[in-house]
């Protein structure tokens, strides 16, 4: 009998994790980054302009994948995740929140980690589409004003914070009971 | 005329600032949904059965965004607001929005 080395649902959810989430976290990262190592005073040159044009780029697919994974937790792996198991039932493993549950040692899996993600990203995904919309609209002015600089910095910076933080809850409980 | 109004749009802190606020409006509004929601005394009703009432809640959160952002923006695109201030009130939105959202929190309501 063929054995499937991954199930559909667990495609679904490395794609939610490690594709998109984790293509977002880079791309934070990188913005962040960017955004203090390419700050400049003064007028504008080419190298500022193409730099600005770089990193306005870069943070709307961050925030282009960041959507993405938030979508696809939302809609298609947290309904595998929560799916109620039939009565009487013995094995939990095809339903991970029953599991957790069952469980006291891992019920805070469920009752903080997994609560908690389902809203945190969607805060994440407004941050960095007003820092994404600000790169589109003012370009240069996002590494040469200070202050419009500091304040894109500081947003990116919650932003990455939070999705390293549900990335980490959704890495434990996928280690407990993953998504198959 | 048009070239003043045009130049002055293109120097004006307004729009990124609108962006801002309406990101820490959006955080707000999830966060008070989720205590609404928790404490039952307003459950948005969920659009998809299988994920349940987060479809719901966020989705209600990101109108409330996205229609607080569509305002400011028209209000302040053309405009040099005072942008400590605003930006200090975006991150209260978060700030506070990003709490209600934990769970250890939904036990003080």
């Amino acid at each position: 009998m063929d054995t499937m080395l991954f199930t559909e649902r667990s495609l679904w959810t490395m794609l939610h994790g490690m594709a998109l989430g984790g293509g977002a976290l880079m791309g934070l990262a990188i913005a962040l980054f960017s955004l203090r190592a390419m700050r400049f005073s003064g007028a504008p040159g080419a190298t500022a302009d193409r730099q600005a044009l770089y990193l306005t780029w870069l943070i709307v697919a961050t925030a282009a994948l960041l959507w993405s994974s938030v979508l696809a937790g939302t809609y298609v792996t947290f309904p595998a995740y929560r799916a109620a198991p039939p009565e009487g039932i013995a094995d939990l493993a095809p339903y991970p929140k029953a599991l957790i549950q069952s469980v006291p040692g891992t019920a805070w899996l469920h009752s903080f980690a997994m609560e908690a993600k389902e809203h945190v990203p969607w805060i994440a995904a407004m941050l960095a589409t007003a820092v994404a919309f600000v790169g589109l609209r003012y370009r240069a002015k996002l590494l040469g004003d200070r202050q419009l600089n500091d304040m894109a910095t500081v947003l990116v910076a919650i932003c990455f914070v939070l999705v390293s933080f549900v990335a980490l809850l959704g890495v434990l409980v996928n280690k407990v009971a993953p998504v198959e | 005329m048009a070239s003043i109004g045009r130049s002055q749009e293109a120097i004006s802190n307004g729009a990124a600032m609108a962006a801002f606020l309406a990101a820490g409006i959006g955080a707000f509004a999830l966060g008070v949904i989720v205590i609404l929601n928790e404490t039952g005394l307003f459950a948005a009703p969920a659009l998809y059965a299988p994920a349940g009432g987060v479809t719901g809640r966020t989705t209600l959160a990101a109108a409330i965004w996205l229609i607080g952002w569509a305002v400011l923006h028209r209000r302040w695109r053309d405009r040099q607001v005072e942008a400590r201030v605003v930006f200090a009130l975006s991150l209260l939105g978060i700030g506070v929005g990003i709490v209600l959202t934990l769970p250890p929190v939904w036990k003080l309501f």
